[in-house]
């Protein structure tokens, strides 16, 4: 049979593209079964890292034992309650943040971040062992979505860690937000001022004061980072102002008590 | 055999697929910038050029010429798919910085262009040796691209610190310009100069 009859190019064509999607399946198969496992690998190093757990990781603690502190919840973000009718295990992050149901507009006087919407529900990492809580906060960088967990304290103010785990910011530059020389400044920083009003702020490289009024609550900038450094200080204030967190934290911080 | 010790070492420096067919610019732009990610980079192209350079030439006899170019393209696809997905599997970290340059080595050109002039007319083993050989001299450029980024870029080595930068409170001043794609440019412009310097007849 000639190589370029009609029957012979049909039948190569076909018999390729078998094998191939044969392989292509196999494959697929055994990235799907890694994903969960993966992903919670992730979650896991990055929830330890907000809550100010990297010098006992460090000193070679087991991140399995320490995570085992942590347990998941969902929360409402309107109400700040925890939604007890969800089931915080089979909760997908990712699908709530696409799904339009489960979606609520931003006011825009509040959308500071710009933002536009947020889920309704967020899965959050309450620790039991530093009565501490850690949540998901995510906000547009210069270049892309900056996603990052933040560890608050239970007086509901003081922040144990943050640590960003996807961003797409100017490498050498704002992504440097990612590095322990930023992230460590934000340790025993305050979200709220002692009247209770949000106080956070990024300031521009080289203008922390650390005598200032507000140096507890005040993070130095990257140099040549401004505007990376405005966006991370936008989606802070957005996910700790009233239409974010800041009912739950309220709330969480006089439970205790 | 002479013949298949020219198709592995012709690509390092008599051939080179970067410095002197001018192929693949795009990736080894995108991923220098740490030895790591161009380590794992040069991994999978050479897997993925050898298999598909030898799949190739093992249907060559059978390969309709007038689809030629797509069956390439699906064996090509395939294996890089393949690849993608391990990678996602058991290194997810390294997957992530890759991002989309491990699913792009389908438009590498390097690939498509071995496997359509070098695997469509040799036999396997060569085909195979070929595959590597190109893969190697790939990998040759985007290490050394990717040693003097990192280096000068990060002050680091494979992420160890070397030169310990100002953003550690050290005192090495980092330059920005090694840790952006542009660099490449220049550093693999410098070394297809060194390159043609030192074998005058690779000169066009």
């Amino acid at each position: 049979m000639s190589n370029d009859s009609i029957l012979k190019t049909f039948l190569v064509v076909f018999l390729l593209c078998i094998v191939c999607s044969v392989l292509v399946c196999l494959a697929a198969l055994v990235r799907i079964d890694r994903e969960a496992y993966n992903q919670l690998l992730e979650t896991r190093s990055t929830v330890l890292a907000a809550g100010g757990y990297d010098e006992e990781l460090a000193a070679g603690a087991s991140a399995d034992e320490l995570f085992a502190n942590f347990e998941m919840k969902i929360l409402n973000v309107d109400t700040g309650e925890i939604a007890t009718d969800i089931n915080a295990e089979e909760f997908n992050p990712k699908a709530a943040m696409d799904n339009p149901d489960m979606v609520v507009a931003i006011p825009p006087a509040y959308d500071i971040a710009n933002l536009k919407q947020r889920p309704k529900f967020v899965r959050i990492f309450v620790d039991k062992s530093k009565g501490q809580v850690v949540l998901p906060i995510y906000g547009p960088g210069m270049w892309g979505v900056m996603y990052a967990y933040l560890g608050v304290a239970n007086d509901g103010t003081t922040i144990n860690g943050l640590k960003f785990y996807q961003h797409s910011e100017t490498p050498g530059l704002g992504a440097e937000i990612e590095r322990p020389r930023f992230q460590n400044q934000w340790v025993g920083k305050k979200l709220y001022s002692n009247s209770g009003n949000l106080a956070i702020k990024v300031v521009k490289n080289g203008r922390f004061d650390p005598n200032a009024a507000d140096a507890p609550y005040t993070i130095d900038g990257l140099a040549g980072a401004t505007v990376t450094g405005d966006k991370v200080q936008d989606m802070v204030q957005y996910w700790f102002s009233d239409n974010g967190y800041g009912k739950f934290l309220a709330n969480y911080s006089k439970s205790k008590e | 055999m002479a013949n298949a010790k020219d198709a592995l070492l012709d690509p390092l420096f008599n051939n080179n697929p970067i410095a002197l067919q001018i192929l693949g610019i795009c990736s080894a732009l995108a991923v220098t910038n740490k030895m790591s990610t161009a380590l794992t980079m040069s991994i999978a192209v050479i897997l993925v050029i050898a298999c598909s350079n030898a799949a190739v030439s093992a249907i060559r006899n059978h390969i309709p010429n007038s689809v030629r170019i797509i069956v390439q393209m699906t064996i090509i696809a395939t294996l890089v798919i393949i690849v993608d997905q391990m990678l996602k599997a058991y290194a997810y970290e390294m997957s992530k910085q890759l991002s989309v340059y491990v699913g792009l080595i389908i438009t590498n050109c390097i690939v498509m262009g071995r496997a359509e002039a070098y695997a469509m007319k040799n036999p396997v083993y060569e085909s195979f040796l070929d595959g590597i050989g190109n893969g190697l001299g790939y990998s040759l450029i985007l290490l050394i691209v990717a040693f003097i980024r990192e280096l000068f870029g990060s002050g680091s080595f494979f992420g160890l610190t070397i030169l310990n930068p100002v953003n550690n409170d050290g005192w090495y001043v980092t330059n920005g310009l090694m840790l952006l794609a542009p660099s490449a440019f220049f550093l693999i412009g410098f070394i297809i100069w060194a390159l043609r310097t030192w074998k005058p007849e690779l000169q066009e």
